[in-house]
């Protein structure tokens, strides 16, 4: 049940400057800040005792004004305190708002926020159990697992409105923080008490629409403590996909290998004698290609030892008039030195031609080699409709694009989250 | 179904792979000449205009 209008408002005045006072939080309020001379009173005191009095080098507007009503979680709470809490690491002050939410039939609540990252914390009846899992302490709640984020001192640096407690600018408090996204549980110990609250990470723009703020929620900057990976079980989804793409690419890989004619059309064995004055060039029996356009692949075999030898063809379509030409070099050496024996190149290559369409074709074949280089044998096959594996290894190597990708950018989240914890690894 | 962007890159990769193979695409570069005269058989070469022969390899170590 949620109760929109708190039954009592009572209205005093500031005992230092006299400016007008209300108190909504009834009997809880212990102690209120005057906005207009910041003097903390006790709000127990019939004269209302000036308990501290407060310099601040600026004043600070709570992006939620007070008196703001909202809807959290199905009730309506009104906005009663704010103070800007900070820390401070390698002598640079880290701060953060908090707002003091009232209801008076739901007791409090708070919404801290962080450069845009906002949080929905209650205080929390029962205790954690904290225990040391190797260096790093975790918190266990509620079958929770929350791990060890940051240990701080941290100092209340700004009051306005109205607070359960005593409240001091320059109250100091040591804060631990344990964090699994998107919940956060907090300590906060004094020499007196210790206090756990349980927070969980919400956008920005939620809070603009419970409290019907204008405009828009600020941008968030960086990466929270607590806030939720976009890729949280992205990587491993995608790795699941991965595999049953590639088992799926395996499989029209292996259709497509049965189903290739791998027809020989050609074969011949030749010999070459560089600066011989007979015809260098080879002119091959006509031969004929059936069945749709495929690829035709060419196998050159030589005997070449330590030695290169350049292959012009020309493959001539008699059907069409038209010829396609290319060339292919083949060298092979081999030695050894002190590494021991190396070999480079080979004596053979394989070529594929694309998209031979059907019909009668004869082969020119024109070796080139150096003019005091030995006689060459070699030998040419034909075979038309070879499958291609290549393209199967290259589009597994652009599948894996998208999950190496995605682990990337969840494993680069996850260190900007922890690189402001404790356990940086800059961190000593 | 999540993500379903990399389901349909993944599935047109397969298809790009099986058209591939049944069109019998390949990376090699022909250079492709047409109207040659049939009785070129008898006379290889010879439909290559003088001065556009192919370039002389010059290949080895």
């Amino acid at each position: 049940m949620s109760a929109p209008h708190p039954p009592h408002v009572k209205a005093l005045n500031c005992p230092s400057c006299g400016a007008p006072l209300t108190i909504h939080g009834m009997q809880h309020t212990l102690t209120v800040v005057c906005a207009n001379c910041l003097s903390v009173l006790d709000a127990k005191d019939p004269n209302l005792q000036v308990l501290q009095k407060f310099e601040a080098q600026q004043r600070i507007q709570p992006l939620i004004p007070l008196g703001t009503r909202g809807k959290v979680r199905g009730d309506t709470y009104e906005v009663i305190g704010f103070q800007v809490r900070g820390i401070e690491v390698d002598s640079i002050i880290y701060t953060w708002a908090e707002y003091l939410l009232f209801n008076p039939y739901k007791g409090f609540r708070y919404l801290t926020e962080y450069q845009g990252h906002w949080n929905d914390v209650t205080v929390l009846r029962t205790l954690p159990e904290v225990s040391a899992l190797g260096a790093r302490p975790v918190a266990k709640y509620l079958g929770e697992t929350y791990k060890h984020f940051q240990t701080a001192e941290a100092e209340t640096r700004y009051v306005l409105g109205e607070f359960p407690w005593q409240v001091r600018v320059g109250e100091k408090v040591t804060a631990m923080d344990f964090v699994s996204p998107p919940r956060m549980l907090s300590s906060e110990t004094t020499a007196a008490e210790t206090t756990w609250s349980l927070g969980e990470y919400i956008p920005g723009a939620r809070v603009w629409e419970a409290f019907k703020l204008p405009g828009k929620a600020p941008s968030p900057v960086g990466i929270f403590e607590n806030q939720p990976s976009p890729y949280k079980g992205s990587p491993k989804h995608v790795w699941v996909i991965f595999l049953i793409l590639l088992a799926a690419l395996f499989v029209v890989a292996q259709v497509t290998n049965a189903l290739s004619a791998k027809q020989v059309v050609l074969q011949g064995h030749y010999s070459f004698t560089p600066g011989s004055t007979g015809p260098p060039s080879v002119v091959t029996p006509t031969f004929e290609l059936k069945g749709r356009p495929c690829d035709v692949e060419f196998a050159i075999r030589t005997d070449l030892t330590n030695n290169w030898a350049y292959f012009h063809f020309t493959l001539m379509n008699t059907d069409a008039g038209e010829a396609s030409e290319f060339g292919r070099e083949v060298s092979y050496y081999s030695g050894s030195d002190s590494d021991g024996s190396w070999t480079e190149g080979g004596p053979t290559d394989d070529v594929l031609i694309p998209t031979v369409p059907a019909g009668h074709y004869y082969l020119l074949i024109e070796p080139e080699m150096d003019a005091t280089a030995a006689p060459m044998n070699y030998s040419i096959e034909l075979r038309r409709d070879v499958p291609a594996m290549s393209y199967f290894w290259i589009a597994a190597l652009l599948l894996l694009i998208p999950p190496i990708f995605t682990t990337f950018r969840s494993i680069t989240f996850e260190s900007r989250r922890w690189g402001e914890s404790d356990y940086a690894p800059s961190s000593d | 179904m999540r993500h379903p962007f990399y389901l349909g890159y993944g599935l047109l990769l397969l298809s790009l792979c099986g058209l591939a193979e049944y069109r019998g695409w390949s990376f090699l570069s022909v250079n492709e000449v047409k109207n040659i005269p049939k009785s070129m058989r008898d006379n290889p070469g010879a439909y290559r205009s003088h001065y556009g022969y192919y370039a002389r390899h010059v290949g080895g170590k």
